[in-house]
């Protein structure tokens, strides 16, 4: 189908076309390389719950559940938040102030990831152990999530509310974009039968459940990887609670703490690097099945 | 009973909408506060002195840092750029080959990877082998991390270009080669501009990819490549972990101004793409 000289032109972009793949493969080779050391003992050190490196005593148990628990949470965030959001921008104003909004929006997601934890640190932490937590705890405190007494507030809860709201403008963006490709003819036919703002919404949201749901799980993989913002809320302590008030660990945060020095002990280096390759997977895996979601779902509705 | 349900779904919307761009909005103006009233009491010291030492008297600067980020940026944005460009123009001349969709699969994946698992490939495979924490060793993470970026706002500025242009250019018998190179990309080139601005702004507030690769050289501006920089995302990281009144109060002052500047860039490059000439 390509003549001769389109082949050649094929052929000279193919090399730097596939650098990013072969990037992913470096990536993936190099930890897995360091990681090698203890990948015998990977599932004792994920199922324990120890960081000890003067005795050569590590477990990821306590920062792998944190991941799960800050991910789970800033994923329920931007679910929260960004449905309004984008029920607001394509749904009810579809014109200029809609478009202002937008902009804001894109805005803030060129925030610098370090302004919002050092303002999470100072501000964010604080306003949650007076207000929100201690309320919870002494009026809930029977509830196993609330059952700790708030210290400072560098905790579970932190870290993923903090993470959530950066998050937010990244999946607002996904579900505003496969909104408005919803075909016009739906609204058209909503508005025909005497629909109020409410039922056509409702009806819009039924249809784009599937790429609502991929947004959320691309933003939870996100989540999942952010360091610096989890490094300054989380607490960094290696602890395991069903209370979402105690301080913890994410793997981010752990590795950001350890691994400048990892390299003074035998073992630490390739257990962070364990961590790191868990994460990675994770991360991988949760977005290739959001993305499945989102751009599947498109194919379909426009089709 | 339906308009009272149509009255509260729109307090919903409107709340939810709120809540979200609340915490952003309350943590950009404590950090222009903050930040400016730091700057205010430093002058125009904050721009050439070395940061403080924890009981100073004065608050000194960010001038290291600032001169990292620029080098940093100087040596990992180019062959972002350019890889992102060439990754771009081959998904959108060949969109049905089977390399294509390859290309988009590792993009994709490329975008989900944490970038401080960057940082800990761009210790292992340049800090260790050469054996000291270098500027290098962060522009190879901060290009990786900026790649999935610049390929995306490229390929999205070159779908722009309307099919036509394309035609006209085979109708007088152009190459596909010179069509790409002499007419497609002229046509995107605003947006393709506005790109980059966009790439470098993210760049410039990236954190963890640099954690462990360029060592964070504090007090000496660095004008070697080869040598360990600072940066102001690290900078601030540090800072704001740190015990000293005087080094949260450096943080907010470097704070701001990452975030003027991103902002500023952000603001750039929505101005090119409606062709505001500034």
């Amino acid at each position: 189908m390509l003549s001769e000289k389109d082949k050649i032109f094929y052929f000279s972009l193919l090399p730097p076309a596939l650098t990013t793949l072969g990037l992913l493969a470096l990536i993936v080779s190099t930890i897995g390389a360091k990681a090698a050391l203890v990948l015998p003992q990977a599932l004792a050190i994920l199922a324990a719950n120890v960081w000890d490196p003067e005795n050569e005593r590590y477990g990821l148990l306590a920062p792998v559940l944190g991941t799960l628990v800050v991910a789970s949470i800033a994923g329920a965030v931007s679910l929260v938040l960004g449905l309004p959001l984008t029920l607001a921008v394509a749904e009810l104003l579809r014109g200029r102030l809609g478009s202002v909004l937008q902009t804001l929006l894109e805005m803030a997601s060129a925030f610098p990831t370090v302004v919002i934890g050092l303002w999470s640190a100072r501000y964010l932490a604080p306003f949650l152990s007076e207000n929100v937590m201690k309320p919870l705890y002494s009026s809930f405190g029977f509830i196993p999530t609330f059952s700790c007494r708030p210290l400072g507030g560098y905790s579970l809860l932190t870290a993923g509310l903090a993470i959530g709201f950066s998050v937010v403008p990244y999946t607002a963006s996904i579900m505003i974009e496969s909104y408005r490709l919803i075909p016009s003819t739906y609204r058209e036919a909503c508005y025909g039968i005497g629909a109020t703002r409410y039922e056509t919404a409702r009806i819009h949201v039924s249809l784009a459940r599937p790429a609502i749901a991929g947004s959320v799980l691309l933003g939870v993989a996100r989540a999942m990887g952010e360091t610096t913002i989890a490094a300054m809320t989380v607490g960094n302590a290696m602890n395991i609670s069903a209370c979402l008030f105690e301080p913890s660990y994410t793997v981010p945060a752990l590795i950001a703490a350890q691994f400048g020095n990892a390299n003074l002990y035998r073992y630490a280096e390739p257990v962070l690097y364990l961590a790191a390759l868990v994460v990675l997977a994770l991360a991988l895996a949760l977005s290739a099945v959001g993305f499945k979601l989102v751009s599947g779902w498109r194919v379909r509705i426009v089709g | 009973m339906r308009r009272l349900e149509d009255r509260l779904f729109v307090a919903a919307v409107v709340l939810g909408s709120a809540l979200a761009l609340a915490p952003l909005a309350h943590a950009l103006a404590v950090t222009l506060y903050n930040g400016l009233s730091t700057m205010a009491s430093a002058g125009l010291g904050f721009f050439v002195n070395p940061p403080p030492t924890p009981y100073s008297a004065s608050l000194g600067g960010v001038a290291p840092a600032l001169v990292g980020s620029l080098l940093l940026l100087a040596l990992a944005l180019p062959p972002s750029a350019l890889l992102g460009l060439l990754l771009a123009v081959f998904t959108n001349e060949f969109p049905g080959s089977r390399a294509a969709a390859l290309v988009e699969v590792g993009a994709r994946a490329f975008a989900s990877v944490p970038t401080v698992i960057l940082s800990m490939v761009a210790y292992s495979l340049i800090v260790v082998p050469t054996r000291r924490y270098s500027a290098l060793a962060g522009a190879f993470a901060l290009t990786a991390a900026s790649l999935p970026y610049s390929y995306t706002a490229f390929s999205s500025a070159l779908r722009m270009v309307p099919e036509m242009y394309r035609e006209a250019a085979y109708s007088i018998g152009m190459s596909r080669w010179a069509t790409v190179w002499e007419v497609i990309v002229p046509i995107a080139r605003r947006g393709i501009a506005s790109g980059v601005l966009m790439t470098l702004a993210r760049t410039l507030g990236e954190t963890a990819a640099l954690l462990f690769a360029v060592g964070a050289l504090r007090y000496v501006v660095p004008l070697n490549p080869l040598g360990p920089v600072d940066a102001l995302p690290l900078l601030i990281f540090d800072y704001a972990l740190s015990p000293y009144k005087l080094f949260h109060e450096v943080a907010w002052g470097a704070a701001a101004l990452l975030l003027i500047v991103s902002l500023v860039l952000f603001a750039l490059s929505k101005a090119v793409v409606k062709g505001v000439r500034l």
